[in-house]
């Protein structure tokens, strides 16, 4: 099996192998700030640089690849399954690098993103990878950014050298709870997930301490503004609180009591002689990816698995998944359900309410009330759910109230808190500051006028805030529906967006 | 109205400054451009002015102690902007500068002042735009060349970027359009040059030579994109057709 790709050129290698991997959906090569180096090729940009745009819209910024599609294990939810008969191959170490490095001088990529199905076993795989990324920083003198995919149940040695190496290391929580994971995916388990996941964020937290930085990561501006966010608060175990997902909350509980792995020097380099090895471990954190409508978890399980995982192990990001039908298999949806890719986008949504904004899940989302509004954001959803906290004044308000006013953010805050300082800010300024009126209206005044007459009503709001996203969401949904949106024009169903 | 004309770099806008400052005309009274206009106003007069080392380092000196090192390079990045009114609005901001002191980049409700920030935003977004789009074509071993057309003079804000990203690759990036371009030795710093004409057309064909990774590059360009996401509009607005003439995956 391993053999009959050997033959393959590598142009199509490389098909077969981004093909495989694109479907994972982190391609960021944000969060490393390191500078180049002579004698070295490449360095890293914390805010990530995007270097070009695919078919779908997706952003391009590593070149993407599995080192092999070969999997023994049997995920129902994936083309690379075992049982499915596609066409396989594997790279060598020396074509990766090949690949990475040319690409790079092109500016075609800012770097790696490497994954893998499982080869004869997980160590079998990791350990493959990691000399792969050896080569790539050591011969190779590779200094851009790399974002490896650690696999579920290799060994924490290896989990650890990968995250030397590495920028950023993740591994897919893959779905929100316990149950689906074993309906779907047997051979992984919610253990050989969050374990390493553990183990990771120990090794990142001990390193950062280790070179006089914080324990936790680095996050927004905003959150040391705002009161309460996700992220306060310093005790990982006591911090995670009881969020709503089955199995996977025990699971991240007794990991996180049972810290008992990687304490200090256990993870340094093979050959720590080499410079170029001597790295800080993964430095732009750890990430995870979960798939979103494969299985049948509401979006209040999904955003409260999560929350856990931010608050547990300080994921620096949690990527949703629009889960498009591959297999036909009677435990998953039928080939012909549409993608769900306005959930998607609510929930990205969400998790930036988490992440920037200082929302917890449980403001948003409820037993009673599990899934987003398809119609309008989660923030204008809350926001309607709260009208007696609005109007807020702009000239007056604070952070903590400004930010949950949907259709401000992080940065037209900042730039309303400085103009404050110098006078009074008034509907055109904030139009220039990126405020985005034909939401923010309908909950601020200026110098105690609303920008219209708007009755504070909840119906009547949400007809409009509704009105205002219509086309938008529509088109989320549907993106290359060019059919469809001429119908809703002609009807005059979309009312023109201001 | 006195209009004071100068060349498209930096010491020649110094010392058109200079001039139009001592020229005690009243500042309303005044223009300076980097353009010849296209058309000639019988009730203007027109001043051309050229570098003088000695105007412009005392323009350098009062904008930088008078006012402070970042406003002197915030107008000397905002000064790559090929608008016509670029120059006109950077000697706006220093009246009110000197006037001011640093806060004078705050004050972001004086008409010059936002304009000024228009034009140093659109030279910001075109930096970041080529940082990310600029393509290099290996023409002979270990040669990278890069041909970008900006519409502002911003090649050489590029060299920065890339002098950090490839320390030790030999590169060039031309710029086609105002025909000046940026060259690094190998583990040396990167330099600023103007292209003779004939230097120029022996470096225009660059992008034909065979590179075979360009190839690869439109493979995976293709395979990476998810047939069911397929979204050419979304795509479209990321990266506009007209930027993408030197992008090589959609040749
Ligand atoms: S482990 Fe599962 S998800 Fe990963 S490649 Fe194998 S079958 Fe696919």
């Amino acid at each position: 099996m391993y053999e009959i790709s050997q033959d393959l050129s590598l142009d199509k290698k490389l098909e077969i192998l981004s093909d495989a991997a694109k479907y994972d959906v982190a391609c960021t090569s944000s969060g490393s700030d390191r500078r180049g180096q002579k004698g070295m090729l490449g360095n890293s940009c914390a805010a990530g640089i995007c270097h070009s745009f695919a078919a779908d819209g997706r952003c391009i910024s590593l070149l993407k690849i599995l080192m092999t599609n070969h999997c023994v294990y049997d995920c129902k939810y994936c083309k690379n399954r075992r049982s499915n008969d596609i066409e396989r191959a594997t790279f060598t170490p020396r074509e990766i690098c090949t690949l990475t490095t040319e690409f790079y001088k092109r500016n075609y990529i800012e770097g790696l993103f490497l994954s893998s199905g499982v080869i004869n076993s997980p160590d079998y795989t990791m350990e493959k990878m990691c000399e792969t990324l050896r080569l790539l920083r050591t011969e190779y003198r590779f200094n851009g950014y790399i974002h490896i995919k650690a696999i579920p149940g290799a060994s924490s040695e290896l989990i650890n050298s990968a995250g030397l190496l590495a920028d950023r290391i993740s591994i897919n929580m893959e779905l929100p709870t316990e149950e689906s994971l074993s309906l779907l995916a047997p051979n992984k388990s919610v253990k050989n997930i969050v374990t390493p996941m553990n183990s990771i964020s120990t090794a990142i937290a001990s390193h950062r301490l280790a070179i006089g930085k914080d324990a936790r990561m680095e996050r927004a501006v905003i959150n040391d503004r705002l009161s309460h966010t996700i992220f306060s608060g310093n005790d990982r175990a006591k911090n995670i609180g009881t969020a709503g997902s089955k199995g996977i909350e025990e699971a991240v509980n007794s990991a996180l009591l049972s810290n008992n792995v990687n304490r200090g020097g256990s993870f340094l380099p093979a050959d720590p002689k080499d410079k170029s090895l001597r790295r800080p471990f993964a430095p732009a954190g750890q990430s995870t990816q979960m798939i979103i409508g494969a299985s049948e978890e509401s979006d209040y399980d999904i955003m409260s698995t999560a929350q856990l995982l931010y608050k547990g192990f300080d994921l620096k990001r949690v990527f949703y998944s629009a889960y498009i039908p591959l297999n036909d298999d009677s435990a998953l949806p039928s080939l012909d359900t549409p993608v769900p890719l306005l959930r998607e986008h609510r929930l990205y949504q969400a998790d930036f309410l988490l992440r920037y904004y200082g929302f917890g899940i449980s403001e948003l989302l409820s037993d009673d009330k599990p899934n987003f509004d398809t119609r309008i954001d989660p923030k204008c959803e809350w926001a309607l759910r709260h009208l007696g906290d609005f109007p807020v004044e702009v000239n007056k308000a604070s952070y903590d109230q400004l930010i949950r006013v949907p259709g401000i953010g992080p940065t037209s805050i900042k730039r309303i808190m400085s103009a404050r300082r110098y006078g009074h800010v008034n509907f055109m300024m904030l139009k220039k500051m990126g405020v985005v009126l034909k939401r923010a209206q309908f909950f601020i005044t200026c110098d105690g006028h609303m920008m219209g007459n708007i009755p504070i009503e909840e119906q009547f709001i949400l007809n409009r805030l509704t009105d205002a996203d219509r086309k938008t969401s529509y088109q989320i949904q549907n993106p290359d529906n060019s059919v469809q949106m001429n119908l809703f024009n002609d009807f005059g169903l979309s009312a023109g967006s201001a | 109205m006195r209009v004071f004309i100068c060349e498209h770099n930096w010491e020649a806008m110094l010392s058109c400054i200079y001039d139009a400052w001592s020229s005690k005309l009243g500042h309303a009274n005044i223009r300076l451009t980097t353009q010849e206009p296209e058309q000639y106003s019988l009730l203007d007069e027109y001043v051309t002015v050229s570098f003088d080392r000695g105007k412009a380092e005392s323009v350098m000196d009062a904008v930088n102690l008078k006012i402070s090192p970042q406003v002197y390079s915030e107008i000397a990045y905002a000064a790559m902007s090929s608008e016509e009114d670029a120059l006109d609005t950077i000697y706006r901001v220093l009246i009110l500068g000197f006037a001011y002191g640093p806060n004078v980049v705050k004050m972001v409700g004086y008409k010059d002042v936002s304009r000024f920030f228009d034009i140093r935003r659109a030279v910001g977004n075109e930096v970041h735009h080529f940082i990310e789009f600029v393509r290099f074509h290996e023409i002979r071993r270990s040669l990278y060349v890069a041909h970008i057309e900006p519409k502002n003079h911003i090649v050489g804000a590029l060299g920065g970027h890339f002098s950090d990203r490839m320390p030790s690759e030999n590169w060039m990036i031309i710029d086609d359009v105002h025909k000046e371009a940026i060259v690094h030795p190998k583990d040396e710093d990167f330099y600023f040059k103007k292209l003779s004409d004939d230097e120029f057309t022996r470096l225009l064909c660059t992008e034909e030579e065979n590179d075979e990774y360009t190839d690869l590059w439109k493979v995976f360009f293709d395979s990476i994109a998810i047939s069911e996401r397929f979204n050419p509009k979304l795509q479209r607005n990321l990266f506009p057709i007209w930027k993408r003439k030197h992008a090589v995956e959609f040749k």
